[in-house]
């Protein structure tokens, strides 16, 4: 495929020119030169530049009473609505009748008039705009005698249409998930934010793909600084093509020698709209559902969006377990190992009989058994992930066969250790953010090595370089760990506690710091007075 | 926010400013408490004071905080420099110098010794198979990571582990509470020997260690970004420490009687280990551990950081992060060969380390500073 592409470029530039070395296909491929004037000339260099691909439509026809003006639109089979094209575009030229005699630029005017049914009309002189326009859904007119272009926008085309996220899946909550339309998921964001600050930027990323990457946030409650840094992060890409958002979110990142996530991403517009209105700023990438949310805190991975819907005692209790989940799914088989092989003294005394007993068949030492579990169960997992749905229920079986009793019967395993894994797999299933789970399964086996070679001494020792790595990380120069590190009292309603509503009086400290006050501080709900009839009561 | 992100070092006009970081006064007090509380809970503190430890502790408070309020001067006098810098524009640069390294050495000697104190203390309460140098060597790289990354992060992840730390100590607090193991008739009678014993104590243990030893904090004051809340944040930092760990003292006499507490090698270990609730909670040696390494990290961090931006600052090393590695190393070697076996250790710490650095470095120096510079500042302003 690459050779291919190679072997199809180099043809192409001996075709055109002649250039250096360039890795961006577009800019040796397309020079920014004018349009020539004659319709044939222009025509034959698009055919020559596409590689006269067929989805590359060239209609040509003739305008005028007399059909003496020769004409051609160009668009994109499959990026374009067609029926646009073809009623707004090339029914009112044909229907018109052409005054006959007309400038040069008399008739450039007279088009765009008759083109007035279609949106985002433009004049484009030179080619790599042409180029842009036409690969972005646009059908480009050209017309004999001048050296210009004109632009209609009919995008259009199939999409998939809104469907519930896949993801970060709510009891309660909007249905309605990110599409892979750009277009389509920063609407989904204006009609929950219905207010003229809420500003939109478009930039295009990519040399040669040329990806429509936006970044979104709320004049006035975003802080400046961080919206040009990540502007200013964003103009530095220099790649040659964007994908997915993962691709921005790996070369705008702070630190890229972590394990822990530094920028939000979601599927649910409702989570944008909610991290927006605290001031922060949203990157859309073309082409992918998953839209980015920075800065991101630490904190920020535990909080479900389902935490603001319920009630907050409820909220609270559920945060609570979440950071508990997390630190079953770090360090569960740590401890097992530990406590198995350095600090049997802990351990209730029937317990560690019994312990003892099943790990009389085993051959292996805590650590190993626990690692070939562990690696077993990542295997299987990976398996069902990637695995079509109907083959992915036989892994399910055989996993389940497998791991649970045939290998505890053959005495690879204690069936201690297969409880401990069970409990791990299920804690790190049960974290509201994959991003901060898969971290934790990394740093897991970390531990579970210090843990067979110091014990607890060992396990410690890895949780407080953690910490410390976690308390030096920064998210668009947020620190990760706030406000819980740098603690920050105001803050505090909205992290591991989630307060009533009404209470939730200021945004994030350090992500903002100018337009601090979200809401007015005395709206708790009570009861209404008991009026006066029933206070003088009864009959 | 932003403005000061990011630990970057600039030479500023020639005099060397070392990480570009600002912590607030609350993290300053996290810190002092942490440090204070260091391995202070954990080693027999003022122990040879039996049932009036907890007099001795106070005391020994009383008498640090007077102590403190000579660096607190100082510091006023100069807020935005270290101990090392502003020593040799009190005394001349050439005697500031020497006394610089001296003190660099004294912070990087501490720190090995209480490095040595915590490996010996996880060797022989948890680890008897493993070397020295092993546990020690775990401790010292976690140290050198910390401290590479700088004081801002070692305040932050200080405000997460006092409060890991707080909840260990209430919920042990409470379990002890509730094992019906706290007698407090092993408290009295109070001053059984008279007022001797107690200062005898105070002058000999609970005031140099740990109070006297927020000398080292003379070197990161002037990271604060508030310096008018630092003299209090001290000041509550000590007293909060002082208060806990007089009762932990009294608690640990009370649970294991004088006699068996001032014989204790790890007095708060013992009390622990006879906690028994409901069957369950039982041999929470897991608690004191956590303790253990939470306060010696912080300890020997502190130290170790102390030292290695007074040598930067001493020898004109712009990033403190250059030295740690050679320095760390050094503090690793350090606590493995300062002495030959536990019990040496000791008596170096309760005789030599006391006398011939504890009372001079952190008491007569200082005073004869503070006095040097304030009749400097009087002579100088009357000459104007």
């Amino acid at each position: 495929m690459l050779f291919q592409w190679g072997m199809s470029r180099q043809k192409k530039r001996m075709d055109v020119k002649q250039e250096g070395p360039d890795h961006s296909g577009e800019a040796s491929d397309v020079p920014q030169e004018p349009l020539s004037a004659e319709l044939a000339v222009n025509i034959d260099i698009i055919r020559q530049k596409t590689g006269e691909s067929n989805d590359v439509v060239i209609r040509r026809f003739a305008l005028g009473q007399e059909w003496q003006i020769k004409a051609a639109i160009i668009f994109v089979d499959g990026l374009v609505d067609e029926k646009n094209v073809y009623e707004f575009v090339l029914t009112p030229l044909l229907q018109a009748s052409f005054p006959l005699a007309l400038e040069e630029k008399e008739r450039f005017q007279w088009i765009e008039k008759k083109l007035a049914a279609v949106g985002g009309v433009k004049h484009i002189s030179d080619w790599r705009k042409l180029f842009f326009e036409l690969f972005s859904g646009a059908t480009v007119m050209l017309i004999d005698g001048v050296p210009f272009a004109i632009s209609a926008s009919t995008k259009g085309g199939e999409y998939r249409s809104i469907e519930e996220p896949q993801t970060q899946i709510a009891v309660r909550g909007p249905r309605e998930g990110f599409t892979e339309s750009l277009r389509t998921n920063t609407a989904m964001i204006r009609r929950r934010i219905r207010n003229p600050n809420l500003w939109l930027e478009t930039m295009q990323i990519g040399t040669v793909t040329q990806t429509d990457v936006a970044i979104m946030y709320i004049k006035g409650i975003a802080n400046n600084e961080i919206i040009e840094e990540v502007k200013a992060r964003l103009r530095r890409i220099d790649i040659d093509g964007v994908l997915e958002s993962g691709y921005i979110e790996q070369l705008i990142e702070d630190q890229t020698f972590t394990t822990f996530p530094t920028t939000y991403h979601t599927e649910r517009p409702d989570i944008v709209a909610a991290n927006l209105l605290e001031g922060r700023v949203a990157v859309f990438v073309e082409g992918t559902p998953f839209v980015l949310v920075a800065p991101a805190l630490f904190i920020q991975f535990f909080q479900a969006v389902e935490d603001y819907y319920a009630r907050f005692d409820i909220s609270t209790a559920l945060r609570f377990l979440r950071v508990l989940i997390f630190f079953i799914s770090l360090v569960a088989p740590a401890i097992y190992i530990a406590a198995t092989t350095f600090h049997q003294e802990m351990i209730p005394t029937q317990l560690v009989i019994a312990i003892a007993a099943q790990r009389e068949a085993v051959p292996f030492p805590g650590f190993v058994e626990a690692l070939v579990m562990e690696v077993t169960f990542e295997i299987l997992r990976e398996a069902g992930v990637r695995l079509p749905r109907a083959v992915g229920q036989a892994v399910s079986i055989v996993g389940a066969l497998v791991i649970g009793q045939a290998a505890v019967e053959a005495g690879f395993v204690s069936s201690a250790m297969v409880i401990v894994v069970s409990i791990t797999a299920i804690a790190s299933f049960a974290t509201p953010s994959f991003a901060i789970a898969i971290s934790a399964r990394l740093i897991r086996f970390g531990l579970m090595f210090l843990a067979a070679m110091f014990g607890f001494y060992g396990i410690m020792m890895g949780i407080l370089v953690m910490t410390i790595h976690l308390c030096s990380l920064r998210s668009f120069g947020v620190p990760y760990m706030s406000p819980l590190a740098p603690f920050i009292p105001t803050n505090m309603g909205d992290t591991l506690f989630r307060l009533p509503t009404w209470m939730f009086r200021e945004r994030p400290r350090l992500i903002n710091q100018k337009n601090i006050v979200r809401q007015s501080g005395d709206q708790k709900p009570e009861p209404p007075a008991p009026s006066r009839q029933e206070k003088g009561g009864g009959s | 926010m932003i403005g000061e992100m990011g630990s970057a070092q600039t030479d500023k006009g020639g005099e060397i400013q070392l990480e570009r970081i600002k912590i607030n006064a609350r993290q300053m007090f996290v810190l002092i408490v942490l440090f204070e509380h260091g391995s202070a809970i954990v080693i027999p503190l003022g122990t040879s004071a039996k049932q009036d430890v907890w007099i001795a502790i106070l005391l020994g408070l009383a008498l640090g905080l007077l102590v403190f309020s000579v660096y607190g001067r100082l510091f006023r006098y100069y807020p935005d420099q270290p101990l090392i810098v502003y020593m040799q524009r009190i005394v001349g640069a050439p005697l500031g110098k020497l006394l610089g390294i001296v003190y660099v050495t004294y912070f990087l000697y501490i720190a090995a010794r209480v490095l040595r104190d915590f490996g010996e203390l996880l060797l022989t309460f948890a680890y008897p198979e493993t070397p020295l140098f092993v546990l020690n060597a775990i401790m010292a790289l976690v140290v050198m990571y910390g401290a590479y990354k700088g004081l801002e992060v070692l305040a932050r992840t200080g405000e997460l582990f006092l409060t890991l730390l707080y909840v260990l100590a209430l919920s042990g607090f409470v379990l002890v509470l509730v094992s019906g193991i706290v007698d407090l008739s092993q408290l009295q009678p109070v001053l059984e020997e008279g007022w001797n014993r107690v200062w005898k104590t105070v002058f000999t243990e609970t005031l140099y260690v740990p109070f006297g030893e927020m000398i080292v904090f003379t070197m990161l004051f002037p990271y604060t970004n508030n310096p008018a809340k630092v003299n209090r944040a001290a000041i509550a930092g000590m007293v909060f420490t002082g208060v806990n760990l007089a009762v932990i003292a009294a608690i640990n006499m009370a649970v294991l009687g004088p006699d068996a507490a001032s014989r204790s090698a790890f007095p708060l270990l013992d009390t622990i280990r006879r906690v028994q609730v409901a069957h369950f909670f039982e041999r929470l040696d897991v608690f004191f551990m956590i303790a253990l390494i939470i306060g010696g990290f912080f300890k020997i961090s502190i130290f170790f950081y102390a030292g290695l931006v007074g040598a930067a600052h001493l020898f004109g090393i712009s990033r403190h992060q250059r030295i740690v590695y050679p320095l760390g190393l050094l503090v690793l070697l350090l606590s493995v060969a300062i002495a030959s076996n536990y019990a040496e250790h000791i008596y170096e710490g309760l005789k030599i380390v006391t006398f011939y650095l504890h009372i001079p470095l952190q008491i007569i120096i200082p005073v004869l500073l503070l006095v040097i510079a304030a009749i400097r500042r009087r002579f100088g302003q009357s000459t104007k």
